[in-house]
């Protein structure tokens, strides 16, 4: 039970709202965590009461099992990485990542091969005499990681490390941040709010909301088990269907449309159905549907076909299925009636406060009539 | 462009600067040249002898050198107080930022004369200082028309123009700068004069060469605080207008005062460095 | 010397700094207001008492010179406004060769010493009198028209700055929707421009109630501002009552600064 870094009931006050709110978090030694949220979510908040530039307003924060809360900013050995990279414009690249070692008063001749070296590692061992204005944006961020890893940061922190880069470019840094991360075991922090990016590089995710953590997992929990709603939505989108169950297994959207669940639970009340788009089979067979809807419109993306199908006024469901061949087959136009299914274990059933509800038992077989 | 509308625009602006001061520049400059008389006052003439009067005689050269000590002086002790003050306000979150900087800015505007008033309170005989030095020391402290009043007057009517310029020169310094070499292990004192101050540089000169230039220019304090014998350039160019009648000097005075003032501005832009962008 | 005791030292020197430097800033406003409450005819301390009567005094010995910077002030605006906001405009919206050295050229008022200016325009209004007989020196209108140099650089300045971030696009989009230029101008650039407008009008308004460099050349006997009366005032006696017209005038200009915040930032445009 002994995490490397331990975050504990991380609270941080503004005047009266609370930009992080009980944030407490396990990470181990040479694990990647990201932090994923919409803006506003305390995701950056988190990162810098970390990085000792935010002061907590309670909580505590265990590095090595010593408390560092009280530790300034520049006493806590954290390599941190700025969205804007935070380069300082009037010193050379080299001069740049050498600025924390001289800071720790390294003898020259050390620092001057540390930092070789780590210009070596990200590839711009010719670039160490320009001034950073004069570096493309991805070399200005190989430059800035190049300074947080030269003082061998017990913990290094990314804040939004992709944002500034070019689409076609952000995958590629992505990975090779990743690998970097797994090839020096550097335990990581970064914070991003793509979740794309978040499932490519974590170890574990954790996903948050209005200063609160929502769910800490792995990628696969966070897709097929998710927590509340929110995270169904943010982590591949969900289709978030709301209305009333009753006896644990009837479910009746706001509009009126019946939906067959695939499981019965424990409770009844308001409840919302997420529903994963490709998770949902779409036929032109209606009788053993789970639910069934209109067509609203269709759309051939390539990989895959995208239909809307509205339930009822009130309802609509996206749906993503894989194309087969011409789209023909697969793309129904708009005005069909369909009938949608779904695997048992597809949809996940909310309670009125947004927590899961339990499954009592599966009801995998749909009678052809009801 | 078709020009006739921004003539429409733009000429009266441009009518006005050209009448009321390129003409009247250019008959100072004309008059700057003339002899002058003690009963005709100013003769026709195209001669340099005024300016070579500035030049040659001693006193002038006092008013000169006291004026560029004063402004020097004020200006050092302006970067002294002024960068702690600057560098506080542009980097507190406080939220009564916005009140704070109004209370800076709120003297800058209520004119020299009016702020001198609380000095002159201040320096006295019998004044606060004064009655304070008797009361605890036995001593009389007499400022008054010293100066020392002098400096401490003008350096208190720059001081929020320094602070109010430097503060926006470290604004425009992104703090994450000092986040990230605190993150790299320097102290908050050494991230400043490692990361902001060779940044802040280029400004900083800025903002001193404008206050050396309010300073050189100062009429109000002089006249005020320095009492009758304590001769800088604006006061003095006011008496040789005013008391001797001598128009051809006072133009002169008036051009060696616009033209270090501009010499001043043109050099500062041409040594101080462009900032550095990021 | 340790690196704990530096630090010390650092941040000692740093706070004594911060209350030097708010000390010779907000000490004289704080003690002009102090005297200014004396029921003494002179500087005496400690008072014998307190007394606002003074300021029921200011109209009296002070009025005039209130009354004629309050019409200067107002009658400059106007007339900065009128020109000053058109040039604003023009050097935004139009580029041509010289542009920039037009704008520096409409700004230079502000970089040259006011005595200078004050002592030239004096001097030429007695040239234009001797030529014409137009009685010029020593009347309002010369001050008027030397307050007008001197406010509408401000003008310029403030309204170049409130367009800065004005979409032409607007513009753009009144005339395709069938306004012509003149209602172009005045619906949509015009009120895009209102709190820069507001803002220079109140800046122009502060920088002529203070100054006093132009006004020592260009007032007459019977035609006096106040920052000259209170000069001459000075310059022979300190009591109560100038104080009490210093804590006045630092209320106006106070009151106008406070509006004039509600409308820029003031750190943008100085």
């Amino acid at each position: 039970m002994s995490a490397y870094l331990r975050l504990d009931g991380l609270t941080k006050r503004y005047d009266d709202t609370l930009a992080a709110d009980g944030v407490s978090l396990d990470i181990a030694l040479g694990e990647m965590i990201v932090l994923l949220g919409p803006s506003g979510c305390g995701k950056t908040t988190t990162l810098r009461i970390i990085a000792g530039f935010v002061e907590a307003s309670s909580g505590t924060i265990l590095l090595e099992g010593r408390p560092i809360g009280d530790l300034p900013a520049h006493r806590r050995d954290m390599g941190m990485v700025f969205q804007n990279y935070a380069l300082f414009p009037h010193l050379s690249v080299a001069r740049n990542v050498a600025f924390g070692l001289e800071m720790r008063r390294m003898p020259r001749a050390e620092r001057d091969a540390r930092v070789a070296e780590m210009l070596r590692l990200v590839k711009l061992d010719h670039s160490g005499s320009r001034l950073p204005r004069h570096l493309s944006g991805g070399q200005q961020q190989r430059v800035a990681i190049a300074r947080a890893l030269a003082i061998h940061p017990k913990v290094l922190l990314l804040d939004e490390p992709l944002s500034n880069l070019d689409a076609e470019l952000r995958q590629e840094v992505a990975r090779e941040i990743r690998l970097l991360q797994q090839d020096r075991a550097l335990t990581t922090i970064m914070v991003t709010h793509d979740q794309q990016e978040a499932m490519t590089m974590a170890d574990r995710l954790v996903v948050m909301r209005d200063g609160r953590v929502q769910q800490v997992g792995r990628q696969e929990d966070l897709y097929e088990r998710p927590l509340t709603p929110f995270v169904a939505r943010f982590i591949g989108n969900s289709n978030l269907i709301a209305g009333d169950l009753t006896n644990g297994a009837r479910f009746r959207t706001a509009g009126g449309t019946d939906i067959r669940l695939s499981g019965s639970y424990a409770g009844s009340g308001k409840a919302t159905i997420a529903l994963r788009p490709e998770r949902i089979g779409l036929s032109a067979e209606t009788g053993g549907a789970r639910m069934q809807g209109q067509v609203l419109m269709s759309a051939y993306m390539g990989a895959v076909v995208e239909h809307v199908v509205m339930l009822d006024a009130h309802t609509q469901v996206v749906t993503r299925g894989p194309s087969f061949g011409d789209g023909a087959t697969s793309r129904f136009p708009a005005g069909t009636r369909v009938g949608l299914t779904w695997f048992g274990s597809a949809e996940c059933v909310f309670d009125e406060k947004d927590r899961p509800m339990g499954r009592v038992s599966t009801i995998e077989r749909i009678e052809s009539n009801a | 462009m078709k020009p006739s509308p921004a003539i429409a625009f733009l000429g009266p602006a441009t009518c006005v600067v050209a009448l009321l001061l390129v003409a009247p520049l250019g008959l100072l400059a004309r008059y700057s040249l003339n002899k002058y008389d003690p009963t005709e006052l100013m003769i026709e003439a195209a001669t340099p002898a005024n300016y070579l009067r500035f030049f040659t005689e001693a006193f002038y050269w006092d008013v000169m050198r006291t004026t560029i000590v004063v402004a020097l002086l004020v200006t050092c002790l302006c970067l002294l107080l002024g960068l702690p003050l600057a560098y506080r306000l542009a980097r507190t979150t406080s939220r009564w930022k916005s009140a704070m900087m109004l209370v800076v800015v709120l003297p800058l505007f209520i004119g020299s004369t009016v702020r001198t008033v609380g000095w002159m309170i201040l320096f006295a005989q019998r004044g606060v200082l004064d009655s304070l030095s008797v009361w605890l020391f036995g001593l009389h402290i007499d400022l008054m028309y010293t100066p020392s009043a002098v400096v401490i007057g003008t350096l208190s009517v720059n001081l929020p123009f320094m602070v109010l310029t430097l503060q926006s020169v470290f604004e425009g310094i992104d703090s994450r700068l000092e986040e990230a070499a605190q993150g790299l292990g320097a102290a908050p004192g050494r991230a400043f004069w490692k990361i902001v101050w060779p940044l802040a540089l280029p400004g900083v000169g800025i903002a001193a060469v404008l206050s050396f230039i309010l300073g050189m220019n100062a009429y109000a304090t002089p006249v005020l605080l320095g009492g009758p014998r304590f001769q800088m350039m604006a006061p003095l160019l006011f008496w040789e207008f005013n008391t001797n009648n001598n128009w051809p000097f006072s133009a002169a005075l008036g051009f060696i005062l616009m033209a270090t003032t501009l010499l001043l501005t043109t050099l500062a832009n041409v040594l101080i460095p462009r900032r550095y962008r990021a | 010397m340790t690196e704990r005791a530096a630090d010390w030292a650092g941040r000692a020197t740093n706070r004594l700094l911060l209350l030097l430097a708010c000390l010779a800033i907000f000490l004289p406003l704080v003690l002009t207001l102090y005297l200014s409450v004396f029921n003494e005819q002179m500087i005496v301390f400690p008072p014998h008492g307190y007394t606002l009567a003074w300021y029921g005094q200011i109209v009296g010995k002070f009025g005039g010179a209130i009354w004629t910077s309050l019409r200067i002030a107002l009658t400059a605006v106007a007339l900065s406004l009128f020109i000053g906001v058109p040039a604003g405009i023009g050097l935004s919206r139009y580029r041509f060769t010289g542009r920039d050295a037009l704008g520096t050229f409409l700004l230079s008022p502000l970089t040259i010493p006011g005595i200078a200016i004050g002592l030239a325009i004096y001097v030429l209004a007695v040239w234009i009198e001797e030529r014409t007989g137009i009685e010029l020196a020593g009347s309002i209108r010369l001050l008027i028209m030397a307050h007008v140099l001197i406010t509408m650089p401000w003008v310029v300045r403030l309204c170049l700055a409130s367009l800065t971030n004005h979409e032409r696009t607007t513009e753009e989009a009144a005339a395709s929707l069938g306004a012509n230029p003149l209602m172009v101008l005045l619906r949509v650039t015009l009120p895009a421009m209102r709190p820069g407008i507001v803002a220079a009008a109140l800046f122009a308004f502060i920088v002529s109630f203070e100054n006093l460099e132009l006004n020592l050349f260009l007032v007459a006997p019977g035609l006096t501002t106040l920052p000259v009366a209170v000069l001459q005032y000075l310059q022979y006696h300190i009591d109560p009552l100038v104080a009490a017209v210093a804590v006045a005038q630092m209320v106006v200009v106070g009151a106008a600064l406070l509006l004039l915040d509600r409308f820029v930032r003031l750190g943008q445009v100085l």
